[in-house]
């Protein structure tokens, strides 16, 4: 379903892809770049919230994809899980990073996306049907779990603190949440 | 371990998602080895993941693309322009020595495993004879308990029954509670009896010797007999044919005593 967007690209399947990825071939990262860096971007551009640096940030992941793959071992989950997790972590990194907080004091505010809402993010979501139209349909507890974990880079006990809610709670929330969305990926 | 809590508790999300520590990655990853049903579960929510976040992709600027197959295509130069003779000479020396160093521990544990499963055996069969220990030694002071909650008891009387002409030395206590009509009866020294024989013990109710059970001689525990009604004025002890008989025969009396009220 996620290869919807891909135009006059022949489909190649996991197995095959990590493989041709691990051998080092070249065409397989350009595969695996048309297919999910979008979706990469999209938690990247929404965590580090500046276009230039998000970008980036998205250069050194795929860097690390390629470097890193001979690591990656299908037992513990999907390629794109694998992938999701150098994502967020690099995101994370730039945010805190010194360099990073100077240049954004020195940069012009309208260069930001102040949450994810924000119209310039979603002008650019070229894929699927948005992100706000799938959020809308989630319950406001199961948005803001959704919101805090994957676009603003909160841990589960950072948003526990922040929201005033058990640990328990967010853990139970965020897997609600990911049943609604699976039965809203199910309907389209 | 209880996977439907597992699964419930959103763990698998939390993992998929890249929230967890890498500890508690580490342990959901040797889960997913041990449980089938998780992996099942996981793929599940990671299609999902994958469906929701292509849902909310942005796309980056074409240069961005470029610059990354710029520079994996010089790391492939890079590496093929070092690939000369080098890297073989080096992987085989490395797999040489992997098979000697894994030859040698391999003998090595097979020895110690050896001494360890010999061991082994010994402890365990020393853990049976304690346990056999145990249980006996429990079993006596239960018995004890018993008998201890017998002559602690108010209402009974203690009754002497010493030898009479036939074997001076014999001795034995009677324990009778009179309210609850028990006997009980502890030995001091009788003499052995042959296998075709018994002991038993007699009680005088209103000037009639009364059955009040057999025995063989034992010191170990206090003999619970018949119960009997009625005012017993003396207990005796004869032998008798194995089984006993329904009166006693009195040239065989061993010991006796008189109750208090007699």
């Amino acid at each position: 379903m996620f290869l919807t967007s891909i135009k006059n690209t022949v489909i190649i399947s996991e197995p095959t892809l990590i493989i041709r990825l691990q051998s080092g071939e070249q065409q397989a990262l350009a595969y695996l770049y048309d297919n999910y860096s979008a979706a990469l971007f999209g938690v990247i551009f929404r965590i580090v919230n500046e276009k230039n640096a998000a970008q980036e940030v998205l250069q050194d992941v795929f860097l690390k994809i390629w470097t890193r793959i001979a690591s990656y071992d299908s037992q513990k989950g999907k390629l794109f899980t694998w992938m999701l997790n150098i994502a967020r972590n690099a995101a994370i990194d730039k945010v805190r990073s010194a360099e990073f907080s100077k240049q954004k004091k020195t940069k012009d505010i309208s260069d930001f996306v102040p949450t994810v809402e924000s119209n310039e993010v979603i002008s650019q979501s070229n894929d699927g049907i948005g992100l706000q139209n799938v959020l809308q349909q989630l319950p406001p507890e199961q948005q803001i779990i959704i919101e805090y974990l994957y676009f603003k880079g909160y841990t589960q006990s950072e948003l526990a603190d922040e929201k005033n809610i058990p640990l328990g709670t967010v853990k139970t929330r965020l897997r609600m949440a990911m049943q609604t969305l699976q039965s809203i990926a199910h309907k389209i | 371990m209880n996977i439907e809590a597992y699964i419930s508790s959103g763990i698998l999300e939390a993992y998929a998602s890249g929230l967890l520590t890498a500890a508690e990655r580490e342990e959901v990853e040797r889960m997913l080895i041990l449980y089938p049903v998780l992996q099942e579960e996981l793929t599940k929510i990671e299609e999902t993941q994958i469906w929701f976040l292509q849902q909310a992709a942005i796309k980056p600027d074409e240069a961005v693309k470029n610059k990354i197959l710029e520079q994996t295509k010089r790391s492939i130069q890079a590496k093929s322009n070092s690939k000369s003779f080098q890297p073989y000479f080096w992987a085989v020396a490395a797999s040489v020595s992997i098979a000697l160093v894994t030859s040698l521990l391999s003998v090595y544990f097979y020895f110690k495993w050896q001494g360890s499963e010999k061991s082994l055996a010994n402890l365990l069969a020393q853990n049976q004879q304690l346990a056999q220990d145990y249980t006996i030694v429990n079993q006596k002071i239960d018995q004890l308990e018993n008998d201890l909650s017998v002559l602690y008891n108010p209402g009974i009387e203690r009754i002497i029954l010493n030898g009479t002409p036939n074997a001076p030395d014999a001795q034995a206590f009677v324990f009778w509670n009179k309210e609850k009509e028990e006997i009980y009866l502890q030995l001091q020294n009788l003499q052995a009896l042959a296998h075709d024989q018994h002991y038993q013990l007699w009680a005088i109710i209103d000037g009639q010797p009364v059955d009040a059970g057999v025995f063989d001689f034992s010191k170990d525990a206090l003999l619970k007999m018949k119960c009997l009604p009625g005012n017993i004025s003396t207990f005796a002890i004869t032998i008798e044919p194995r089984g006993g008989k329904s009166s006693p025969t009195l040239e065989t009396m061993q010991a006796a005593g008189n109750t208090a009220k007699s």
